[in-house]
């Protein structure tokens, strides 16, 4: 090493400082304390070594249903988020007086406490006094119990994540949004294209990086969704866990049943799933650009 | 398609871009709009595309009025200065969009697309995405996919800026052929003096939205409306001086350059250009302060009196710097103005 690079180096010490001991150095513990049976934390003893956890963590029906409940919050949320923040990014593009105002709006959500929002949607959802219940009875439809039955809890977790997620991605689209040159938008008129056919032959096209960039960014920020379910059912993971998701239950396992090992096996059951999809999409959008 | 504008005008604001322009442009004609940048040129194509809505005035297609019919319906064609390429279609896709558009069949849209494609010599590049054509080549497959709807009227906005020096003088050439072929009314924009003259079967030469002159390119340059139109054609520039006439006998600085003139005494404005001087040894002495080389010209920079003159003389003469050159002026080559700026006549 001359003495140049080493310069440089030490200019990178504290961010590779930082990087170890709050990124690297955790995450190899929790892959060794995935394979320690009855690890404990406070005396750092473990009475076995070996796949106990990874059993433990594959028999318990709890773990299968947050895998499924991830699942479906994965394959719901994303694409439905995506198209809906789409049609709302041109709706706002289009309208040029008012675009500040309502891309603001549209983006209180980000940066807004997930716990302040999960209560106003608590009372939205609310069976008796809720605004969604009220909406619904317009059209005859009797008040469901949104947070207080299983099989309403999924949905209801859905429906706020969608609305939740929109603010960032509406904010990529717009941005997007600004950059399709105008001349293309006058060359499909003069080539008298109609409006839908506008939108899915240009403008989506153009978008194509944003909305790749964004089904990235939101799956995996939905495979470790957490936050929202935290607040939408004040702590818990919705009725009878209805709405255990991966992250919940890594949590739960950790400081509810004081069960290291297996949350630490769940954590790294995880980081396998997002490793594996972070290298499928990789290898798609690489193969795009070529 | 014949084509007429009459008061047409665009204000933004306090500007008027484009100030009560009257013209008229025959069928089968290629017209240039020329002018500097910020002349109203471009709003004009755009006014004639119906992209932008004039404030006052009309456009006739012929007979009749198009002016608040949106350019869909307009039947025209347009390229614009980027050529405004859809990138992420092949050409072909490119070609047919249009077509398509209006419900064309698929592959009756491919064959016409082919054909056009053939005018404009890129049919063997169907199957490319934009970007990996070269700048003339997108510049073409702009032209056929506007061409292939058969419109009635073609508009290129600036079709030239964006190539190179070489690719410019072939594609003008091009543009040209193109146009004679389809026989099609054509309006281009152009800020080159050079491009406008050379494929122009008329140009409107504007400046600050008001349109100066409308000629035929030759007639343009040998008598141009105004001393504007005068220093914008031409290159090198004309030269500006200020003559005197007495009695018949132009002279500048006291270098009689004429005699036997009609024209009324008095002090005028008056361009000559650099090649109307021809080499006499009984003429004005100017002496030599630079050089240029140009390859069938050389370019002299002298002094007429104290006014910079420039002389073209052909590159086989040996001169140098410091030398005196006698020159005289070609007959009717004194373009004289009057106070206005306007022309008065050759002289």
């Amino acid at each position: 090493m001359d003495k140049k690079s080493f310069k440089g180096y030490l200019y990178l010490l504290p961010s590779i400082i930082i990087m170890v001991c709050f990124t690297l150095y955790p995450l190899v513990r929790a892959i060794i304390m995935s394979f320690l049976g009855d690890y404990s934390i406070i005396n750092d003893s473990y009475n076995s070594i070996g796949f106990e956890n990874y059993k433990a963590l594959f028999s318990d029906p709890d773990f299968g249903k947050s895998l499924i409940n991830t699942a479906i919050y994965v394959v719901c949320v994303v694409p439905a988020s995506i198209i809906l923040s789409l049609l709302f990014a041109v709706l706002i593009n289009s309208c040029k007086k008012l675009k500040a105002l309502f891309q603001t709006i549209y983006f209180l959500p980000y940066v807004t406490s997930v716990i302040a929002i999960g209560i106003v949607w608590r009372w939205m959802f609310n069976s008796n006094y809720g605004l969604i219940n009220y909406v619904l009875s317009i059209f005859g439809v009797e008040p469901i119990q949104w947070l207080n039955l299983p099989e309403y809890a999924m949905p209801a977790l859905i429906i706020f994540a969608i609305w939740k997620s929109m603010a960032f991605n509406i904010l990529i689209f717009l941005a997007g949004l600004q950059t399709i040159p105008e001349d293309l938008y006058r060359a499909a008129r003069i080539d008298s294209t109609p409006r839908l056919r506008v939108f899915t032959r240009i403008t989506v096209p153009s978008l194509a990086p944003m909305i790749v960039y964004s089904s990235v960014i939101g799956m995996i920020g939905a495979f470790k969704v957490y936050n929202e379910v935290f607040s939408l059912f004040q702590g818990k993971a919705g009725p009878a866990n209805s709405a255990m998701t991966i992250v919940y239950y890594i949590y739960d396992k950790f400081y509810n049943s004081y069960k290291y090992g297996v949350a630490a096996a769940g954590s790294v059951v995880l980081f396998l799933i997002i490793l594996a999809l972070t290298q499928i999409q990789l290898k798609v959008t690489g193969g795009r650009k070529k | 398609m014949d084509i007429r504008i009459e008061n047409l005008t665009k204000t933004y604001g306090n500007l008027n871009a484009v100030d009560h322009m009257n013209l008229s442009i025959n069928d089968g004609e290629l017209v240039g709009l020329l002018g500097p940048s910020g002349c109203g040129k471009s709003t004009t194509l755009f006014m004639l595309s119906g992209l932008t809505t004039p404030t006052e005035g009309k456009i006739y297609f012929g007979d009749k009025d198009v002016t608040s019919i949106p350019p869909e319906d307009r039947e025209i064609g347009l390229v614009f200065q980027n050529y405004a390429l859809y990138p992420h279609m092949t050409v072909e896709d490119n070609i047919t969009f249009p077509l398509i558009n209006r419900g064309m069949k698929k592959a009756q849209a491919r064959e016409e697309a082919f054909e056009i494609a053939k005018v404009v010599k890129i049919e063997q590049y169907m199957k490319r995405r934009p970007s990996e054509l070269s700048g003339g080549q997108q510049q073409r497959v702009a032209i056929a996919r506007a061409l292939v709807k058969k419109p009635q009227v073609l508009l290129l906005d600036e079709p030239l800026s964006n190539l190179d020096a070489k690719l410019r003088v072939a594609t003008r050439e091009e543009i040209r052929r193109i146009q004679q072929e389809v026989k099609i009314t054509t309006i281009f924009v152009t800020h080159d003096q050079e491009e406008a003259m050379s494929i122009s079967d008329r140009i409107a030469v504007m400046k600050e939205g008001v349109l100066q002159q409308y000629e035929v390119p030759q007639t343009m340059y040998l008598n141009p409306a105004n001393t504007f139109v005068a220093n914008f054609l031409g290159m090198p520039e004309i030269n500006n001086i200020e003559i005197d006439v007495k009695g018949g006998v132009i002279s500048a600085d006291g270098n009689i350059l004429r005699k036997g003139a009609s024209l009324a005494d008095g002090h005028y404005k008056a361009g000559i250009r650099p090649e109307s001087f021809y080499v006499d040894e009984n003429g004005a002495a100017l002496e030599v302060s630079n050089i240029r080389m140009t390859g069938r010209d050389l370019l002299l920079f002298t002094k007429l009196g104290s006014t910079d003159v420039r002389v073209l003389v052909h590159s086989y003469m040996q001169i140098g710097v410091g030398d005196k050159l006698g020159v005289s002026v070609r007959d009717e080559h004194i373009l004289v103005f009057d106070d206005k700026e306007v022309l008065i006549g050759r002289f």
